[in-house]
């Protein structure tokens, strides 16, 4: 990739630009100069165990919490300084679905264009085209508290798509589904991110899910980056995602006593 | 400014849809109707013991206005105190408890657009409840002839207070996450705010040994809602009392925004 001015709003600057983020609760650190790229269109899979510092990084990337340390920016835009205009490009499903259970899934996605600034002209449209992407249209009227969990996930996902934000980005967007759920989110994603071009960045716990639709992995443990490569060079050699990341982590494990320092 | 009005007209409509809601207006119009009518009847038993002992003189000072709407004004703004938390208790810290500040604070909209929007969504909610009050005064138009502007003026008085009480109410559900917490706290500042402070700051002076007409006792009685109301309920409308209004409520508004603003940096 051309090394071009990255702080461009246009062109080919990445759609998500990490870089020495960091974020310190008290004494705990839980992300550690942690350096990333996502290039536009592209699909991330954001993986780790519990406690990694996926949802800490999202949450910074999404302008929820500030982060400690470094900087970060969203479609060119940067997430302190040009706030706003990073937070418009960005769609967010959060762990928890952020929802208002006395809410029917159409006024609460039309709330959330409305926050979003969607114009009010292509609201209504785009609230339409965000409840029939997630398969909520069945449902429009009834209230959110009223609907499954698996429904409540993807009013959550509504919510994140309603303004076509330019980077997507999904912490654990399957979890709580069943089987079915799951292929129709997953295919809802491939499709976003092909037609639609848009970039997303998703944790998840399934290693599945990752094969099946990202193109790229980024693997936390404690707040550090451990690994970033390609899926097709990652699992090249015929070899399965899990013996990959069970040989990262255990490898991880075996260096991490005494190193206190930050990785290179 | 759009999105200000975005969360307020969000927020009204879950405010009128929420039990609470139902509950502080069912009891309210009771408690409204109630009073009225003990008001209303201790009205006539005195007119009809002034006309026994035949004191024409002080049948004639007796006017609706002092005796029965100013009265009744001045304890549905007591009653206020105990049911306005809540109304504003679940305005901040429900969106803490159910994830949604997640969505709000990651939006591209500002901490005031929250605040304000708040902000409004309860002034409206407290005008429904000052137009119930106001229902009973103008069914008096009907039979007798009240003072219009003493009874305009005790009515406005009472949606200024609901009004700054909501700032109050926003301030204190900002800080909790629980709505219990928010109730009890909102109710602890409208108790000092609204009647403890004349007698807080009396005792403490005398102990001090400072004069009762002190400076700090001049402010602290100052920022009292207590003497601001008695005023207004009596028709003495004065930019000093509309100022303390204004200056209450911006004062709770903006430390809620600082609240939420830095709940986020822990
Ligand atoms: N508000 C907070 N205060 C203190 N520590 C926190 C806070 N939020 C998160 N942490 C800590 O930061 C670390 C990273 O948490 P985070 O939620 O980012 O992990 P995660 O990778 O999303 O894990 P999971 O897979 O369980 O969702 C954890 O050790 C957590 O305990
Ligand atoms: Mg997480």
């Amino acid at each position: 990739m051309s090394n071009g001015s990255s702080t461009q709003k246009q062109g080919n600057s990445p759609a998500i630009e990490v870089v020495g983020l960091a974020k310190r609760y008290g004494d705990f650190e839980a992300v550690r100069g942690l350096d990333f790229e996502v290039k536009p269109g592209e699909v991330v899979g954001f993986l780790g165990p519990n406690g990694a510092g996926k949802t800490t990084t999202m949450r910074m990337l999404t302008g929820f919490i500030p982060a400690t340390d470094g900087e970060a920016r969203i479609a060119g835009h940067d997430i302190f300084s040009d706030a706003t205009n990073a937070r418009r490009a960005i769609g967010y499903l959060p762990e928890t679905p952020p929802l208002y259970p006395e809410m029917t899934p159409t006024s609460y996605v039309d709330f959330v264009a409305r926050l979003k600034g969607v114009p009010r002209r292509s609201r209504k449209e785009a609230v339409e085209r965000a409840l029939g992407r997630c398969g909520l249209l069945d449902v429009r009227g009834r209230e959110i508290r009223q609907l499954s969990k698996g429904y409540r996930q993807r009013v959550g996902l509504a919510q994140a798509i309603v303004h076509e934000p330019k980077v997507l980005v999904l912490d654990e967007p399957t979890v709580g589904l069943d089987p079915i759920q799951i292929r129709e989110i997953r295919l809802l994603i491939q499709d976003l991110a092909a037609t639609g071009g848009q970039t997303v960045l998703l944790s998840t716990h399934i290693l599945a899910e990752v094969d099946a639709i990202c193109q790229r992995v980024i693997l936390l443990d404690r707040g550090r980056k451990v690994l970033d490569q390609s899926l097709t060079e990652l699992t090249g050699g015929g070899v399965s995602l899990e013996e990959v990341f069970t040989r990262v982590m255990t490898r991880d494990e075996a260096t991490e006593p005494g190193a206190e320092g930050e990785a290179a | 400014m759009t999105h200000t009005l975005t969360i307020a007209s969000r927020e009204l409509r879950s405010l009128f849809v929420s039990p609470v809601a139902y509950v502080v207006l069912t009891l309210w119009s009771v408690i409204a109707g109630t009073f009225f009518l003990a008001s209303l009847i201790g009205f006539q038993e005195r007119l009809i013991q002034l006309q026994q002992y035949q004191m024409f003189q002080q049948i004639e000072l007796m006017n609706l206005n002092d005796e029965l709407i100013e009265p009744f004004i001045g304890s549905m703004w007591v009653i206020l105190l105990f049911l306005l938390p809540a109304v504003t208790m679940g305005l901040v810290s429900s969106e803490k408890a159910n994830g949604t500040d997640e969505l709000l604070l990651t939006s591209p909209i500002s901490i005031w657009d929250i605040v304000l929007g708040k902000f409004l969504a309860g002034a409206g909610f407290v005008t429904v409840m000052t137009a119930i009050v106001a229902f009973f005064p103008a069914i008096l138009f009907v039979y007798g002839e009240p003072e219009l502007g003493k009874t305009i003026s005790g009515v406005l008085c009472l949606l200024f207070v609901s009004i700054t009480y909501v700032a109050v109410g926003i301030f204190a559900s900002s800080v909790t996450r629980s709505q219990l917490i928010a109730f009890v706290f909102t109710l602890v500042l409208l108790v000092m705010l609204g009647m403890m402070l004349p007698f807080i700051i009396d005792i403490s002076m005398a102990g001090s040994g400072l004069g009762r007409e002190s400076g700090i006792a001049q402010t602290v009685r100052w920022m009292s809602t207590g003497s601001h109301v008695d005023r207004m309920l009596k028709g003495l409308v004065d930019t000093a009392d509309l100022a303390y209004f204004v200056i209450s409520s911006a004062v709770f508004l903006l430390l809620s925004k600082t609240v939420i603003e830095s709940a986020r940096w822990r």
